[in-house]
């Protein structure tokens, strides 16, 4: 799937991959693409900036970690962050019934009464 | 300060130090988004190479994943310079109260001691006060603004300018009242006085002045929607 189509959901799948606890930033980006079957494409280099907004914003909050020689941003989903997944998980239902009832197709004209 | 030396074989250090040169803003955050996107590189290159140590065409594929400087230079500068806007957004709103409580101490204590600023000065500095407060209301609207209400509310793309302008005008009002504090510090009895809240109202000005520079700066560009 094109990067342009995930663009207006990346918030929603960000938070969702951190649900389960922290993650650094590219154990999120290969979380999201797992759990989609590898079918959603990110632009790997702009979910950090994204990931920054959501800090900025108060749904995530971050702290470094040493693995070894390396440093790792761990990301972490606040209360606020849980509370919006949350929202964003009943919005998505809510879109996906409405645009699947619609595309579900509909009765045969001869059974209309 | 000598720029630390790039091994000329190193896609991934020569693709951030370009990213790097790209950016502007915040040191601290502009270092800490690199550093990041090195791991996240160095990541997807050793997933990549079927050596230990990620070769370099393993590199270059991780850099053409992540997108060039071209395309993540915008989404990158946009928190810069929201950042920056909130870096001179605090510093406006949090010095100009302070100045204005030592205005204020300034005109007790000049009236205390049985003296008055003459009547143009009172005026003017009374307008500079008004002009520095109000643009100490402006960015704490801008604080609120691009931190927990841009959960509920969309960033206006110009807010970052209309900071970067409020620090200038700000600075520019502590600039000018300078100016008149100088001039009732040496029409004043009480002159050390005075010029102690002179010189504070000269510092803070070159802090907020700086910022504003800054801020200026970064909202002039180019950037992406989230």
């Amino acid at each position: 799937m094109k990067t342009d189509a995930v663009r207006g959901h990346l918030d929603g799948l960000l938070l969702s991959v951190l649900e389960s606890g922290p993650l650094h930033g590219y154990a999120i980006i290969a979380a999201v693409q797992e759990r989609s079957g590898g079918v959603l494409e990110l632009r790997k280099g702009t979910i950090y900036p994204a990931l920054n907004r959501l800090e900025r914003i108060g749904l995530l909050s971050s702290a470094w970690e040493s693995v070894g020689e390396r440093r790792r941003r761990c990301y972490e989903l606040t209360d606020a962050g849980r509370r919006s997944l949350a929202t964003e998980r009943t919005r998505w239902r809510a879109f996906t019934a409405a645009i699947g009832s619609v595309l579900e197709p509909a009765p045969a004209p001869g059974h209309a009464t | 300060m000598k720029a630390p030396e790039i091994p000329a074989d190193d896609p991934i250090e020569a693709h951030l130090a370009d990213l790097t040169a790209t950016l502007h803003g915040p040191a601290r955050l502009k270092t800490q988004m690199v550093d990041e996107l090195r791991e996240g590189l160095l990541d997807t290159a050793r997933e990549l190479s079927p050596d230990a140590e990620p070769d370099r065409d393993a590199a270059r594929q991780a850099i053409r994943q992540f997108g060039p400087v071209a395309e993540l230079a915008p989404s990158f500068q946009r928190e810069l310079t929201i950042t920056q806007a909130r870096h001179t957004a605090r510093t406006v709103m949090l010095i100009i109260p302070c100045l204005l409580v030592c205005w204020y101490l300034v005109e007790l204590s000049t009236r205390a001691a049985g003296h008055r600023l003459p009547d143009p000065l009172q005026v003017v500095v009374a307008h500079l006060g008004g002009l520095a407060a109000l643009t100490a209301l402006l960015a704490a609207v801008s604080l609120s603004v691009t931190g927990t209400l841009a959960r509920r509310l969309p960033l206006p793309q110009q807010l970052p300018l209309v900071v970067a302008w409020t620090g200038t005008t700000a600075a520019v009002a502590l600039g000018l009242s300078a100016l008149t504090l100088i001039t009732a510090a040496v029409l004043a009895t009480n002159w050390p006085l005075t010029a102690t809240a002179c010189l504070i109202t000269i510092v803070f000005h070159a802090r907020i002045a700086a910022s504003a520079r800054a801020c200026r700066h970064c909202a002039r560009l180019p950037v992406t929607a989230p």
